[in-house]
């Protein structure tokens, strides 16, 4: 399996994805939501296996191979919270965005060379991606359910405890990622470039990005305080870890970055 | 009103003006004046204040000062510090052209004076939390004594340490013993250090073959070039329009004669296919060897026209490994290959596999390594493990992990 073969795995992932995202909303079909749900994200877990074989290196190295994971948590742990905490949005949202990314893949793929660098090449590399793309799903999730609180705010005027109890867990989840990830870099960058922290530009946005959800969890500590502006920092947070995942690239103050391939 | 949030605010604000002020006074903070022994010295001092916060632990100041809103205010002074250090290249050093924000520190951010009175001010903040929880221990507290102990110790010996920390480069030649290294400004040291290269070894990926203009050396299409991946288990592809059929690939490869190709496990070897382009519009047929070149070996490519060729790109390193023997001026020898990834420590020292001669590749005769000298990174580490510990913490308990401590911490003030 190859890129040439993606869309024929893509293709059904989607289009299970996007019935189960549908069918969620009625009551009586959940059942069927499930299945198509699981369907959907197994074809995708194949081509994963598949590819991975194929090129014998663990599918993480481009930006390319990082979107096929965040499609993959996306969906997957998008459907595990939905069956905890049963709001059929959060499976439609995880299945969307899912779909997003699976076509970006499509449209714009930038296909990279096979070849792993050699600092690339560690223990912690899979651990460390993994862990973020994790945190990133949470976080994305995060997102939505801020929005949905704050139309609800809007609406009856007072805040749903249970969204916020979601939104506190997700936080909470994603940030524990969020910071296992960024650790498994520090020991990472230990053993390959000589230090844990040099303030390159990804690290310096990473920092900025878990300072806002630090200062989310902080704030929501004090109870039904301050909500609104604890609400409105989840989704500036996630610009903020939307920069320091894609838009570092594109700055001119990361022009250095060793963190750029 | 100890618990305000406009108080903290204000008091946040006034000390990043302060050091804005500082900045613009005085300019940069020289952390080498942090130099051991005035680390510890600091360092101490930073404990003792902590400590003391204990005989004022009902005081309306202290409760304030470990308060959530003034924890939330300093959290976000250092993101909008760091916001603006991502976005503004950190050059380190004054830049000619000197304006508002360069008279700012913006430029050269963690040594900023604004950013240094915040972290500082953070240390103090988090230390008197952890010192005043930790006079009413509970173990339930456990994700909060992690969490933030961690982050306390990791800030501690990582912003007080990095004065001590010393990075060299040294270029070592095959077979000679070096100890003389090159720091950061390239002003030569000598250091208690001696390595012996015995041998510098790399090994590369398959390379790329693609179509060139022989005249320009630009791969074609021009837009947007094709390749072909060597591999074995896909051996066809397709370049510029012609079908390419990969008959024979030697990994190391000599020239035996003007048109043969010999395997052979010696350094001087460069990868070679022996390849068949197809032209479908013509029905051309073309064979012969591509290889790349290095400095024993010329390189060969395959010309299709007078105006194109197949040709082989540079090879990428997939490792480079360094055989050698590190001895210290206490009698310890310690022999290791240095590879990126899988440095060698040696007391307080840790030496890196850095570069070697990028143009010669595989025939370096030299390989250069990164001398690492971090005394405070014990602390750092054991810190960093804490909070792993927490963060895991997070993750299975939720927000149930802090929501319990709190209300009983709530109640007991109340």
């Amino acid at each position: 399996m190859n890129w040439d073969t993606f869309i024929w795995f893509a293709l059904p992932a989607m289009i299970l994805w996007a019935c189960a995202g549908i069918v969620v909303y009625r009551k009586k079909s959940r059942v069927l939501a499930d299945i198509l749900m699981v369907s959907g994200i197994s074809v995708y877990t194949l081509f994963i296996v598949g590819f991975w074989i194929n090129i014998e290196r663990p599918p993480m190295q481009t930006m390319g191979e990082t979107r096929l994971w965040y499609s993959f948590f996306l969906s997957a742990i998008g459907y595990i919270t939905y069956r905890r905490w049963k709001y059929p949005w959060l499976l439609s949202f995880s299945a969307l965005v899912a779909s997003v990314f699976i076509c970006i893949n499509l449209f714009k793929p930038e296909i990279h060379s096979k070849n792993l660098m050699p600092a690339l090449q560690s223990v912690w590399f899979i651990p460390h991606v993994t862990s973020y793309i994790l945190s990133y799903a949470m976080f994305g999730a995060a997102t939505v359910g801020a929005f949905v609180q704050m139309n609800k705010i809007h609406r009856n005027g007072i805040s749903d405890k249970k969204i916020f109890d979601l939104l506190d867990n997700l936080v909470y989840v994603g940030f524990g990622f969020l910071v296992l990830g960024m650790l498994m870099g520090c020991v990472w960058a230990k053993e390959a470039w000589g230090h844990y922290w040099t303030w390159d530009p990804k690290e310096t946005w990473a920092f900025v990005t878990s300072m806002a959800y630090l200062a989310y969890i902080h704030l929501r500590l004090q109870g039904d305080k301050k909500e609104k502006v604890a609400l409105w920092l989840i989704p500036v947070a996630f610009v903020l870890l939307m920069i320091t995942w894609i838009g570092v690239n594109y700055l001119p103050s990361a022009q250095g970055s060793i963190h750029v391939y | 009103m100890p618990w305000g949030y406009p108080k903290s605010i204000t008091i946040t604000a006034g000390i990043a003006y302060v050091g804005f002020v500082l900045q613009m006074a005085i300019s940069d903070f020289n952390f080498y004046l942090l130099t051991s022994p005035v680390n510890l010295i600091v360092g101490a001092l930073i404990v003792s204040l902590c400590l003391l916060t204990l005989t004022i632990r009902k005081a309306k100041f202290l409760k304030w000062f470990t308060s959530i809103p003034f924890s939330v205010c300093l959290i976000m002074a250092l993101l909008i510090l760091t916001l603006i250090m991502g976005l503004t290249p950190q050059t380190g050093t004054i830049p000619a052209d000197r304006n508002f924000f360069t008279m700012l520190g913006f430029h050269n951010m963690t040594g900023s004076w604004p950013f240094i009175l915040i972290y500082f001010t953070t240390l103090l903040s988090l230390g008197s939390l952890i010192i005043r929880r930790l006079a009413k221990f509970n173990i339930r507290d456990y994700g909060f004594y992690l969490n933030h102990l961690g982050l306390w110790l990791v800030l501690f010996a990582g912003g007080l340490g990095h004065a001590d920390m010393e990075r060299y480069i040294m270029h070592v030649r095959e077979g000679e013993v070096e100890w003389r290294v090159y720091d950061g400004e390239g002003n030569v040291k000598e250091l208690p250090i001696a390595i012996q290269l015995n041998d510098f070894d790399m090994e590369v990926y398959p390379p790329k073959l693609t179509i060139i203009d022989r005249t320009s050396g630009e791969p074609q299409p021009q837009s947007a070039p094709d390749y072909y991946q060597i591999d074995t288990k896909a051996p066809t592809g397709k370049l510029n329009g012609w079908v390419l059929e990969m008959n024979e690939y030697i990994h190391q490869a000599v020239r035996n004669s003007d048109s043969t190709y010999l395997e052979a496990p010696i350094p001087e070897t460069t990868p070679t296919a022996y390849i068949t382009m197809t032209n479908p519009s013509t029905g051309e047929v073309l064979k012969g060897w591509v290889g790349g070149g290095n400095r024993a070996q010329l390189y060969k490519s395959l010309e299709l026209s007078k105006q194109y060729a197949v040709v082989m790109t540079v090879t990428e390193a997939k490792r480079f490994m360094s055989d050698v023997e590190v001895s210290t001026p206490d009698g310890t020898t310690k022999s290791a290959i240095l590879e990126v990834n899988h440095p060698l420590r040696i007391g307080s020292w840790t030496i890196y596999q850095h570069g070697y001669d990028n143009a010669a590749g595989r025939l370096s005769s030299y390989s250069s390594m990164e001398l690492v000298y971090d005394p405070w990174i014990v602390p750092v580490y054991i810190g960093l493990i804490m909070i792993a510990i927490g963060a895991v913490a997070m993750i299975v308990r939720g927000h149930s992990l802090s929501r319990k401590s709190l209300l009983i911490d709530n109640q007991e003030e109340e």
